[in-house]
């Protein structure tokens, strides 16, 4: 029996909250079934896991496909005046088509075919993979973007030094470039972990158990919706409150370390 | 050791097609250092970034030793490793250290070994009186250091020539003559250079010939008590009374 009426609840309850208005005790009550009764608040810390896994892993990825995606883009606007190597010009397309795609369609559309066409994963080990690779696909087209004009904000005189000592262009893009662009765009790149932190609340619906997920879950035994997605966003404020004034702290010893 | 025949270059811009080089011929010997010379536009830099291919030529030849540098079967990275070159804006690696910035490319390229390059930076930057700055960032150095540390980056590789691209244009007056003692050493030591300035005063001392380009061409050459004692060319004779 996992309802118990609140009848009963405030019967047993502690005298402070009996000497309460009523609708405080309502609330009080709703407090106590979304979080203290069976320990309900595990689920919330579960859940955290399982969203900064997501977040973090999808962040990892989408930087990588980021970086790759933007080097290529950068090639193939940097050969215009020579003859453009064919297999820039194949992989170019190939970007094209991706920014296209995932930018053209709905997360959430993303996540459903990914789970149930083409991944279709049945463990939970599966499903934690799933929504990192989905996430991290889908943020890799913004984070191209962002490295795309980092790698543009370094001057053309760091690729002609490099060249000028005789080495090619992926070495000197791996070596001198894109040290320098990562460092340039990690502030936009730390923007990008707090809107994927917000988009891994649609993992939900792979059946992953997100901490919008359990909130759910918790909604649907205690049939009371009001603590619970309340609680949530004041979870998921509080995170990006401190990612943000954390994020200000370290832009600002990076600038700092550009002045020594 | 360089050999340019024919040499046209033409940017194309959104504003129309901008013909910078029309034809320029000349050849450098080994050992022989050539100031070039020349009003800005004139298409110095442009020659000069030819050589090794940081801009593809339209038209004509260069050669360095026995291997046509603009040929699409070359490999451009096997030669620029042995022709140094020096930015007018330095082009240091904010990210790496001093040490790291000279390590860099001979490591990489695995010419040698990091003890080897290690050694070899610290014996070069002994010359250039800058040892104590090994572990420091670009940064933290001035233009006249910068420079300096960017010649030994070029050097640090054993180039066979080393081409200078107005290397002291962006340096507050004071630094120049640091950078100019450097490049004279180097050329005292026999290094062949190619060398785009506008300090007068050092071409007259180093150069073995002195080039005056305009508007593509180059209008004369001659060593530098010719050059600059009796100059045919009107446009040499214009230039040298503004500048001198
Ligand atoms: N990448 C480029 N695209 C278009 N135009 C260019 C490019 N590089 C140089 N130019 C133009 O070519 C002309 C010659 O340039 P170049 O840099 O060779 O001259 P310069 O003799 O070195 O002059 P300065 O003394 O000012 O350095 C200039 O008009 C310049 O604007
Ligand atoms: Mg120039």
């Amino acid at each position: 029996m996992s309802i118990i009426t609140f009848t009963n609840w405030i019967a047993t309850a502690p005298s402070w909250i009996q000497g309460l208005p009523e609708w405080l005790q309502t609330l009080c009550y709703q407090f106590w079934q979304t979080f203290i009764y069976q320990d309900r608040w595990h689920f919330f810390v579960d859940g955290l896991k399982i969203t900064f896994i997501v977040t973090l892993g999808a962040l990892a990825l989408g930087i990588i496909i980021g970086i790759i995606i933007a080097v290529i883009r950068v090639s193939y606007d940097n050969s215009i005046e020579k003859k453009i190597p064919l297999v820039i010009r194949i992989l170019n397309s190939f970007c094209k088509l991706y920014l296209t795609i995932i930018r053209g369609t709905p997360m959430m559309v993303q996540l459903l075919i990914m789970g149930f066409v083409i991944m279709v994963p049945k463990t939970d080990g599966g499903m934690i993979v799933c929504g990192i690779v989905t996430l991290g696909i889908n943020s890799g087209a913004y984070v191209a973007e962002i490295a795309r004009s980092g790698i543009m904000s370094v001057s053309r005189g760091q690729t002609e030094a490099g060249r000028s000592l005789g080495l090619n262009y992926f070495q000197t893009m791996r070596l001198i470039i894109i040290p320098q662009a990562v460092k340039n765009i990690l502030p936009a790149l730390g923007n990008e972990m707090i809107t994927l932190l917000k988009d891994t609340s649609l993992v939900s619906v792979i059946a992953l158990r997100d901490v919008t997920k359990q909130a759910q879950n918790i909604v649907s035994k205690t049939y009371q919706a009001y603590i619970p997605y309340i609680s949530l966003a004041v979870i998921y404020l509080i995170i990006v409150i401190v990612l943000t004034k954390l994020l200000g702290i370290f832009e600002r010893r990076l600038r700092k370390s550009d002045h020594r | 050791m360089i050999t340019v025949k024919d040499l046209h270059k033409t940017f194309h811009t959104p504003d129309g097609d901008l013909q910078v080089l029309k034809g320029v011929s000349d050849h450098i010997e080994k050992g022989e250092k050539v100031v070039i010379v020349g009003p800005s536009g004139s298409g110095k830099s442009t020659f000069l970034r030819c050589m090794n291919l940081l801009e593809t030529p339209t038209s004509g030849e260069v050669w360095f030793e026995d291997k046509l540098v603009n040929d699409k079967k070359s490999d451009i990275d096997k030669i620029r490793m042995q022709m140094g070159m020096v930015f007018q804006h330095f082009n240091l690696f904010p990210h790496k250290t001093i040490m790291q910035n000279i390590t860099l490319a001979p490591t990489k390229l695995k010419l040698m070994s990091k003890e080897e390059a290690s050694e070899k930076a610290l014996q070069l930057l002994k010359r250039v009186g800058l040892v104590e700055k090994a572990d420091a960032y670009p940064a933290q150095l001035s233009g006249g250091q910068k420079q300096r540390i960017a010649i030994v980056r070029a050097l640090a590789m054993n180039p066979k020539v080393m081409l200078f691209d107005e290397p002291t244009s962006a340096l507050d007056p004071e630094m120049v003559g640091e950078v100019l003692q450097v490049m004279s050493e180097l050329a005292e030591s026999g290094m062949t250079m190619a060398v785009v300035t506008h300090e007068m005063g050092f071409a007259r001392e180093i150069a073995d010939r002195v080039l005056f380009m305009h508007d593509g061409l180059i209008l004369e050459q001659a060593p530098p008590s010719e050059f600059f004692g009796n100059p045919q060319n009107p446009r040499l004779q214009d230039f040298l009374a503004k500048v001198l």
